[in-house]
């Protein structure tokens, strides 16, 4: 509380704030999943014409509030309105959908600085949903360029992937990216600016907002989201071990040189993030003993 | 878009209310959740991630079975057990489709029939244990296995939160129909409902983004006053929330039973 007095221009959440966007962005978006499941899918040939998701949930929430905890609530409500309540919770693979996910809107939340700016708006939602869709087709391909040996036995599986990925890529970006996370943010974003934040007690962000010593310094962002794919792709590579059609037991010798590989990236991902992020709760202890003397550094 | 209007004179929204009302409440009868959730959980676990690692058709087979008892047991509505099919033939399907399309034949059937196996496997033990148990107790079943209070919170809150949520939606949504206007034709393939349904859907957003934001003000302010962020910090003070959770002898039971069916399934596989 007292970092609010101190400095106006940073952007402090108490914590009950923070679960309060926490709470919000889980559930708005959570619902949303649950239409999104039963919407039926138009099938025009190849093409399919199907709602993917309501991006226009988080993205909305990610530029109005404090983008972090807005984007793992929304994660958080896909995994338990929309996958476990459903039973469609597939286990290790939701992590990569999980980390991806809420890193795009991130990112998304974090390009707008000014929620008033169409043009910003507009600029920040496409590129969520197409990190989010990027990233996502990227490991689903890699998936099948991994499984290569096992994919010859099955005639014609490893293309049809690739093609079902590129298809679903372009759909996803442009027929949902459009309709259902450009056009609604731009809606939306305007209108509740200013009217949303002070129900939960939080005032508007300002163009000259910054947002708490937490926040991220750009080049550390890039690494992190790099090392947080990786993560994604070994636990999904893991996950996807169905693709084997030799016996486990058989095909374990040639199996073994790339679970171990990705299983051991994996590892490294996870032990690199834990290391950035105890790195960045010292500095932010130090920042904030220092702020007497450093002044107002903007920190993000 | 004629398939739009069976399916939403087969599913009306109050149905689906019902269902949800049922899965969120109704679920402290089943038999299963008589059990320790921390058991349970564990349980679940195994099933969750052995399945990908098994290609034996007569352990999956095996497996999906028992899973399909214990779904029985738990007692689930049958709309989520409709979604599972629909995600399956989703997820499964239309990968076959396409592969006969490249050249392959019905042999590329049996690898996707494991396929089917795994996903059925996995998704049925999730089902079994996620909508047929009490949310308060799997939520302290998280808590106790070390998930943060956040995480294992907003779980049983969204059990909980979601009917009324639903409810509210389809207020505004009436409330939109009433005021609005719908196309007065319904252009080829019914394009024109359509848009408009999709069009109110997010609009019909608005007005719900602030009244939830009121409500998880109203929320995070009862659990403070319930001191949760003090519960967060002080080991115990979870240790009293968790002190109702004991390992009984149907949970003994349960979980060696499970084991001895597993080493049997392996043994014949």
């Amino acid at each position: 509380m007292n970092s609010v007095m101190n400095r106006k221009s940073v952007y402090t959440l108490t914590s009950s704030q923070k679960m309060m966007i926490f709470v919000l962005s889980m559930s708005l978006y959570g619902l949303s999943n649950m239409f999104t499941e039963l919407i039926p899918s138009l099938q025009l040939g190849p093409i399919e014409l199907s709602v993917e998701y309501f991006a226009f949930i988080p993205l909305t929430l990610c530029m109005l509030f404090h983008p972090f905890y807005a984007a793992i609530g929304a994660a958080l409500g896909e995994v338990i309105f929309g996958e476990l309540m459903l039973g469609q919770f597939g286990g290790l693979g939701e992590v990569e959908k999980f980390l991806t996910f809420s890193f795009a809107m991130y990112v998304a939340g974090r390009l707008v600085r000014n929620p008033q700016n169409r043009a910003q708006v507009g600029i920040a939602a496409i590129t969520g949903v197409i990190i989010h869709q990027l990233c996502s087709t990227l490991v689903d391909i890699g998936k099948v360029w991994i499984g290569v040996e096992e994919f010859e036995a099955v005639p014609g599986l490893a293309e049809s992937v690739v093609i079902v990925e590129g298809v679903s890529f372009l759909n996803d970006v442009l027929f949902s990216g459009i309709l259902f996370a450009l056009l609604p943010t731009l809606y939306l974003v305007p209108r509740l600016y200013g009217k949303i934040e002070p129900l939960l007690g939080i005032k508007p962000r300002k163009k000259d907002t910054q947002y708490e010593a937490a926040g991220i310094i750009s080049p550390k962002l890039v690494l992190t989201g790099i090392l947080l794919a990786l993560l994604a792709f070994g636990a999904e590579s893991l996950s996807e071990t169905d693709w084997n059609i030799a016996e486990w037991d058989s095909g374990w010798a040639d199996q073994a040189g790339n679970t171990a590989i990705w299983l051991s990236l994996g590892i490294a991902a996870v032990i690199a993030v834990i290391v950035l992020l105890l790195m960045r709760s010292r500095k932010t202890r130090q920042g904030n003993t220092d702020t007497g003397a450093g002044g107002g550094v903007p920190h993000a | 878009m004629e398939l739009v209007r069976n399916w939403f004179s087969k599913f009306s929204l109050d149905r689906i209310q019902l269902e949800l009302m049922n899965t969120a409440y109704g679920s402290g009868h089943a038999s299963l959740s008589r059990l320790d959730p921390r058991g349970l959980l564990i349980w679940y676990l195994f099933f969750a991630i052995v399945p990908w690692f098994v290609n034996s058709l007569t352990v999956l087979a095996g497996m999906c079975l028992f899973m399909i008892v214990t779904t029985i047991l738990s007692r689930v509505t049958p709309f989520i057990i409709l979604v599972l099919c629909l995600g399956l033939i989703g997820q499964v399907g239309w990968l076959f489709i396409i592969s006969l399309f490249f050249g392959g034949d019905i042999s590329s059937a049996l690898p996707l029939l494991k396929l089917t196996l795994k996903l059925s496997v996995v998704s049925l033990a999730s089902i079994t244990v996620f909508s047929g148990l009490d949310p308060e107790k799997i939520s302290d079943g998280l808590l106790a296995l070390g998930i943060p209070a956040a995480f294992s919170f907003s779980l049983s809150y969204g059990y909980r939160i979601l009917p009324v949520l639903f409810e509210e939606f389809r207020n505004v949504l009436l409330s939109y129909r009433l005021r609005g206007k719908a196309p007065s034709r319904p252009g080829l393939l019914h394009w024109r409902i359509g848009v408009y349904y999709l069009k109110l859907l997010v609009y019909a957003f608005f007005p719900l983004m602030l009244a939830t934001a009121k409500r998880s003000r109203t929320t995070v302010e009862a659990l403070e006053t319930r001191g949760f962020s003090y519960g967060l910090n002080h080991p115990d003070a979870k240790k009293l929330k968790l002190s109702h959770l004991r390992f009984q002898m149907r949970d003994v039971l349960f979980l060696t039973g499970s084991a001895a069916y597993l080493a049997l399934l392996f043994w014949i596989g």
